[in-house]
């Protein structure tokens, strides 16, 4: 619980940070916003430690093969930071590269996605009578 | 890995915007912008290292490698 504070008060104090920085460096304000957000997330590694056993222990327990269980965390993993990365551009102003981000981030997961569709569609022609 | 790297990082950005608008007045204009661009290096340096640290963790911890 005690990380929820800290990760709140380094927030708080990035955001003064920025807004202090910004009149003067909007340059350097934008680099302590994505040093910020680095931090926030070292933090919370060990809380998405705990998420991934999850995975793991659902994937021991129900033998379903591993690799697409594996996909699923790859597929988060990848959702995570493009998110990141196109919300730091998006802060800074130029919502274009955002926006680039985002499709590219949409389009590696599709890519990572293949694999599980395919398994999916042997599944169902084999159901089929 | 905490709250010092943030001030750290704000202390060099008002370091920066100090010693360029006193050289601007002291009439050394193109020293101004080198400071500036110095210090936008140094700070910048700092920054892709946390950078490239948290690419490992997120490749580690997400298998993504």
């Amino acid at each position: 619980m005690d990380e929820l504070f800290k990760i709140i008060g380094v927030a708080l104090i990035t955001t003064v940070a920025v807004l202090v920085i910004k009149p003067s460096k909007p340059e350097i304000a934008m680099l302590i916003g994505v040093a910020g957000s680095i931090i926030v997330f070292l933090f919370i590694v060990n809380l998405l430690e705990d998420v991934i056993g999850l995975f793991d222990y659902i994937m021991a327990k129900t033998n379903l093969d591993s690799d697409i269980m594996m996909l699923l965390v790859k597929i988060v993993g990848v959702g995570y930071i493009t998110e990141f990365s196109s919300n730091i551009c998006s802060d800074s102003g130029n919502t274009a590269v955002a926006s680039k981000i985002l499709l590219a981030g949409k389009l590696t997961i599709f890519v990572l996605a293949i694999p599980i569709i395919t398994s999916l569609v042997e599944l169902i022609v084999s159901i089929m009578p | 890995m905490g709250v010092e790297i943030i001030l750290k990082i704000a202390t060099i950005g008002i370091l920066i915007a100090v010693v360029a608008q006193v050289l601007k007045q002291a009439g050394k204009e193109e020293i101004a912008t080198l400071t500036t661009l110095a210090g936008l290096v140094v700070v910048l340096t700092m920054v892709v290292d946390m950078i490239s640290e948290l690419f490992s963790t997120v490749g580690n911890l997400f298998y993504l490698y």
